[in-house]
């Protein structure tokens, strides 16, 4: 693809459920290969944006381009066959199955992909205590661990673009770090991330370039340094 | 690997059973009819036990499967064999019409509309009097004896074609459950969401079930229509001895597992018979009173089906074995 072309392309989205729209009008672009994260208060709309891209809000107005397709017209299924893996906020993974099986199901819509076993190979390289308990029930690992199951069953997809939803909520802050150190190792291989985060100083510390969102609208926008070095950003979101 | 022996040894036994009873006995239809209730409860599992929807409108696929059978041979001779697999066709046909609207609901009203849906079949085949014979009913001609016409003397046959019957629709619950399919069920059934974002179309999946569970459920009409030789809309559309009945039974056993309806039904069936036989000449109700009153305490004894006792009873088996 082209560095003038957008990976993600999001134009004038107005989302919601039911009655109450949640965002007004959000414009982002992000380009192949980057790290971008999204901050904000809690319910400010970060998590709607990705469940938007995902398709799992039913009201969605505005465009919503992927890598030259139109995701409008799409269903929420069919969003991880064009390269888009979401780990969804809460983990979700399937908890009376084993960590191989949730691994192997991130990769259904590949399913007769036939490197599928050096797929699971390069999650264990990142995630080794999952090799570990690769024939334990997901249900019964700690919630580091299922989150590392979540991440892993999203990258068996190989995806172009990583949804991350809060990775790090209700994490311990060794953990998160941990976690935080796989993102960066994921990005270095070459897949783009949307990351959302409500833990402002670490999203900036991975990502390279941020939106804020307020109620529903981006407030400000700019490279990592920039927001960290914003005094309303500081003054908001980082206590200082 | 296990379940398989005991699934054989529960086979054998069904094969060699029917050939101790008395062939014009009653004993024997009540063999038949658990075996064919054990079928449809099968049957149900696949959509109430694999895809988590527990549907209260089986009776509606029973009936169609019933009376499409039997109103071809009436009116056109065909053979019930034949007008199994016609009614089949239109008990998925009838599934997929159900299955569409109602498969996004959930729980409680998924049970609900489904409940509707074979209540109406049954008003429905009610009225239509001049399709269904209405409220009087249908009686399945008589015609000599044969394979080939589904007609027998004697009730050993069906017995057996009752007990084929159960084996296939085991062996397609089993075969279902382990395939790519049964996957994607567990996947829908433990975490709807996230089965959605790795691209399970849960939507798609569910119809798929309720068509094969639908399909299945209708050729079993053809089954009961055959031995019981007369029926009428309120029988096999009724709610509480259909629809409820093969939910019970599949839930008392065990639900989402093979043997769980087996064993369901070998409980309920013959109990349900031995009460009305016990208790019907004394207090009008008495027997069914009886017969609730075994299946609360069964149910609060074993709240995850009888397939806790077996499984307990396998693993006391497999321990001594070893020691």
């Amino acid at each position: 693809m082209s560095a003038s072309q957008p990976l993600l392309e999001i134009k004038g989205l107005n989302a919601g459920y039911g009655e109450i729209e949640v965002l007004h009008g959000i414009d982002l672009q992000m380009f192949e290969g980057e790290f971008v994260c999204i901050i904000g208060a809690n319910t400010a709309g970060k998590s709607t944006i990705l469940r938007a891209i995902s398709r799992l809000v039913p009201h969605v107005t505005g465009t919503l381009r992927f890598a030259g397709n139109d995701l409008s017209s799409r269903a929420s299924h069919d969003i991880p066959t064009l390269g888009i893996a979401h780990v969804p906020e809460g983990r979700h993974v399937f908890s009376d199955m084993m960590v191989e099986e949730n691994l192997m199901l991130g990769a259904f819509t590949a399913r007769h992909a036939k490197d599928l076993s050096s797929r699971m190979e390069g999650i264990f390289e990142l995630f080794p205590r999952l090799r570990e308990r690769r024939g334990q029930l997901a249900g019964t690992l700690s919630g580091g661990e299922q989150q590392m199951v979540a991440v892993g069953r999203a990258l068996m997809l190989q995806p172009k673009l990583l949804l991350l939803d809060e990775p790090s909520h209700g994490l311990a802050p060794k953990v998160v770090e941990e976690m935080h150190d796989a993102f960066t190792k994921i990005h270095s291989r070459g897949t783009s991330i949307l990351l959302v985060e409500q833990n402002v100083g670490l999203a900036l510390d991975v990502a390279t370039r941020g939106y804020v969102l307020e109620s529903g609208r981006i407030a400000l926008q700019g490279t990592s340094a920039e927001l960290n070095e914003n005094p309303a950003v500081r003054a908001a979101y980082l206590g200082i | 690997m296990k379940r398989w022996i005991a699934i054989l040894a529960v086979i054998a036994i069904a094969a060699v059973l029917p050939l101790l009873l008395s062939p014009t006995g009653y004993w024997i239809r009540v063999l038949t009819f658990t075996l064919l209730f054990a079928a449809m409860a099968q049957v149900w599992n696949i959509i109430g036990g694999l895809a988590n929807q527990t549907s209260l409108g089986h009776a509606a696929f029973f009936g169609i499967g019933a009376y499409t059978s039997t109103i071809l041979v009436l009116k056109f001779g065909i053979s019930p064999w034949i007008g199994m697999f016609a009614g089949g066709f239109l008990g998925g046909i009838a599934a997929l019409i159900i299955a569409v609207p109602t498969m996004r609901l959930q729980g409680h009203y998924f049970a609900l509309a489904t409940l509707a849906f074979g209540e109406v079949m049954r008003v429905i085949a009610n009225v239509w009097t001049s399709l269904t014979g209405g409220p009087v009913g249908l009686s399945v001609p008589f015609v000599p004896p044969s394979i080939a016409a589904y007609s027998f003397k004697q009730l050993l046959p069906h017995a057996y074609i009752a007990l084929i019957a159960l084996i296939i629709v085991t062996v397609i619950f089993e075969a279902i459950r382990r395939s790519a399919m049964g996957y994607r069920l567990r996947a829908i059934k433990e975490n709807p969401a996230a089965a959605e974002v790795i691209g399970i179309d849960t939507t798609k999946v569910k119809l798929q079930t309720a068509v094969i569970s639908g399909v299945l459920m209708a050729m079993l009409g053809t089954l009961y229509a055959q031995v019981a030789v007369f029926f009428d809309p309120d029988t096999v559309f009724s709610a509480a001895s259909i629809s409820i009945r093969v939910a019970l039974i599949a839930i008392l056993g065990g639900v989402g597992t093979a043997i769980g309806p087996i064993l369901g039904a070998l409980f309920i069936i013959p109990v349900e018979e031995l009460m009305n036989d016990l208790f019907s000449s004394g207090a009008a109700g008495l027997s069914q009173l009886i017969f609730g009153v075994i299946l609360i305490a069964v149910i609060l004894w074993r709240p995850r089906g009888f397939i806790t006792v077996f499984d307990s009873l396998m693993a006391r088996f497999s321990n001594k074995a070893r020691s």
